[in-house]
């Protein structure tokens, strides 16, 4: 494998509820190289969504330092925040995030949109890479669970990123769902992809080839490679 | 996938929410599309209709002056009398060039509709060198010039021999005149002897149309008149000063109608930006979605800013539409209440103010979208993800 592609020292966050500081990450520092799949695992409030915000450039740290592709990620402006958002990195969420007005295509080629490409040039392979082309007209209301997030994997690829973050992306689905999901994602990882997934899901958490386990804002175990 | 199909996604989501803020927009269109271009057509409307009459002077019988330029331009019974031999005083006055004599009288058709009897002599050709007409100006007892609406209705041509209508008299159509798009269309003409003698006001006339030398002259003439020794028996209007007044009169109807329509225009800005606060403060979740997949603030504020627009020009578009539609309806409530009414159209279509109405709707929307867009802009993309969890 090759390098350091996110690179974690003593990364913290401390956000203020009221009088209240909550330390949702402290000190966590760790390494994910080009090709990795890591699943990041722990109880709730462990710090795990919070720990994919901050790799996701959608939050700051309080401190520590945070390096993607060898940039340091709080040193960069909001916009070049949503430039390496848009570029490097796909989003997959546990409810889905699609418009529920878009089609599945217009779903899939929106990142494109903003990105100023045409994302009608790869629609068609991703759609058949999810298995969804014949599904390509029909709005999210008339898709299942499974097929929803198939979409949501197929939006996250749009612009071919480096690095695909999700955030229980098995967690709405029924466990059947879930298996085609992880092949899904482990089939992305064979092809190179770097991923990162935050789990409940023992299977999911197998199927990755390193485990991180958050608890109260610390990594306390990793396995794997 | 494109900006506009983007933007027009709140249509297909909330379409009555939509339609209805769009209706907003289009009812404060119309009613200013109705306004410019009322003004524009009342001022042209009754400076066309000052400028048929052809006199720089109307001279009236005592009374108000206004009712009497409004009977003597639109055609009416006139409640009282000028003595024939007025004229030669006013003919006779410095600074005139031609006074020519009228006795207008009306008489209410079956249909309700008046038929405008207008007596005349040979002095009035000098008043109206524009009037062209086939056959010949009535010079003998019982002939008829009539107008050209007034012939097309009743299917006269020259040298029929007619039964005047309303009246238990026949005459000779002398002649027919030219369309002049005025109210001289549905006037009928006769000699000024036989109108007296038709409705028993012998050595009567309603009003004389004055011409000056120089209209330059207008304010000594006009004094000139009223100092005469008929002055104090009549009313001398300078046609000049009934336009100024006229428009004075209309323009605080306008000013009141323009504060409505601005209250509108304000108004539905108002409901334009917070319909669409609304659609953002429902959509925070799906902002933070956007953001998390490459949308920068700049596309969020464009994207809110495209759906504000969609509504304000759609409503622009469909507001002047409407105006242009119902123009007959909005004309007939102003003429109601306007207290001088040219016969002309006061509303008509024009390219320049449904522009201007377009470009004041898409300025509107602009303005309408400035707090949503800078507020679903503002929107941090993981708060909105969060803060879009609990709504």
């Amino acid at each position: 494998m090759n390098g350091a592609f996110i690179e974690a020292t003593a990364l913290t966050k401390v956000y203020q509820r009221g009088r209240e500081q909550i330390r949702a990450l402290d000190h966590v520092s760790f390494e994910i190289r080009r090709g990795e799949f890591v699943a990041i695992t722990g109880p709730s409030g462990a710090g795990k969504t919070t720990l994919l915000s901050l790799i996701g450039c959608m939050d700051a740290p309080t401190s520590g330092t945070l390096k993607i592709s060898g940039r340091e990620v709080q040193g960069l402006s909001e916009r070049e925040r949503t430039r390496l958002r848009r570029e490097e990195i796909g989003f997959v969420f546990q409810h889905f995030g699609l418009i529920p007005t878009l089609t599945v295509a217009e779903n899939v080629a929106l990142p494109a949109l903003f990105a100023h490409r045409n994302g009608a040039t790869r629609l068609d392979e991703l759609l058949a890479r999810v298995g969804l082309t014949q599904r390509r007209a029909h709005r999210p209301h008339e898709l299942s669970g499974g097929e929803m997030q198939r979409v949501s994997v197929a939006r996250a690829l749009v612009n071919q990123p480096k690095l695909i973050l999700a955030d229980e992306p098995t967690g709405n689905l029924d466990s059947a769902t879930g298996e085609s999901i992880i092949a899904l994602f482990q089939q992305l990882n064979r092809d190179g992809m770097t991923i990162v997934v935050v789990t409940h899901n023992a299977a999911m958490s197998a199927a990755a080839r390193r485990q991180m386990v958050l608890r109260d804002g610390r990594i306390v175990e990793a396995q794997g490679e | 996938m494109t900006w506009l199909a983007l933007s027009s996604n709140e249509w297909r989501r909330r379409p009555l929410r939509q339609g209805v803020t769009t209706a907003g927009v289009a009812i404060a269109v119309a009613a200013m599309f109705s306004l410019l271009t009322f003004h524009d057509g009342y001022r042209d409307g009754v400076r066309n209709e000052i400028e048929r009459l052809g006199a720089h002077v109307l001279v009236v019988p005592k009374g108000c002056p206004y009712d009497a330029a409004s009977i003597a331009l639109h055609g009416a019974n006139w409640p009282c009398y000028l003595k024939s031999n007025y004229l030669q005083e006013v003919a006779g006055t410095t600074g005139v060039a031609s006074a020519a004599p009228a006795f207008m009288a009306a008489l209410a058709a079956a249909d309700g509709a008046p038929v405008v009897f207008v007596g005349i002599d040979e002095r009035m050709l000098a008043l109206r060198p524009g009037w062209k007409f086939d056959g010949a100006f009535p010079r003998r007892p019982g002939e008829v010039l009539a107008g050209a609406e007034a012939a097309r209705l009743r299917h006269w041509r020259v040298g029929d021999q007619v039964a005047l209508p309303e009246l238990s008299a026949t005459g000779t159509i002398s002649g027919i005149l030219n369309a002049t798009h005025g109210a001289d269309d549905s006037f009928l003409y006769t000699r000024l002897q036989d109108a007296q003698q038709w409705f028993q006001h012998r050595g009567e006339l309603t009003h004389i149309l004055v011409r000056l030398k120089d209209a330059n002259l207008l304010e000594p003439t006009v004094a000139a008149l009223r100092g005469c020794d008929a002055g104090m028996d009549m009313n001398v209007v300078p046609l000049a000063h009934l336009f100024r007044t006229i428009q004075r009169l209309a323009n605080s109807t306008r000013l009141l109608l323009g504060s409505v329509a601005m209250i509108a225009l304000l108004l539905a800005a108002t409901g334009v930006s917070n319909a669409v606060l609304m659609s953002v403060t429902a959509r925070t979740r799906e902002i933070g979605v956007l953001r998390a997949v490459g949308a920068s603030r700049g596309h969020v504020f464009g994207l809110i800013w495209l759906e504000t627009m969609q509504i304000c020009v759609a409503g622009g578009i469909i507001g002047v539409l409407l105006a242009f539609a119902g123009s007959h309806g909005v004309e007939s409530w102003l003429r109601s209440g306007l207290p001088f009414a040219p016969s002309d159209a006061l509303i008509r279509w024009d390219w320049l103010t449904a522009g201007l109405c377009l470009g004041g709707a898409a300025l509107l929307g602009s303005f309408a979208a400035l707090l949503p867009a800078s507020r679903a802009a503002g929107l941090a993309p993981l708060e909105a993800m969060r803060e879009g969890a609990k709504t």
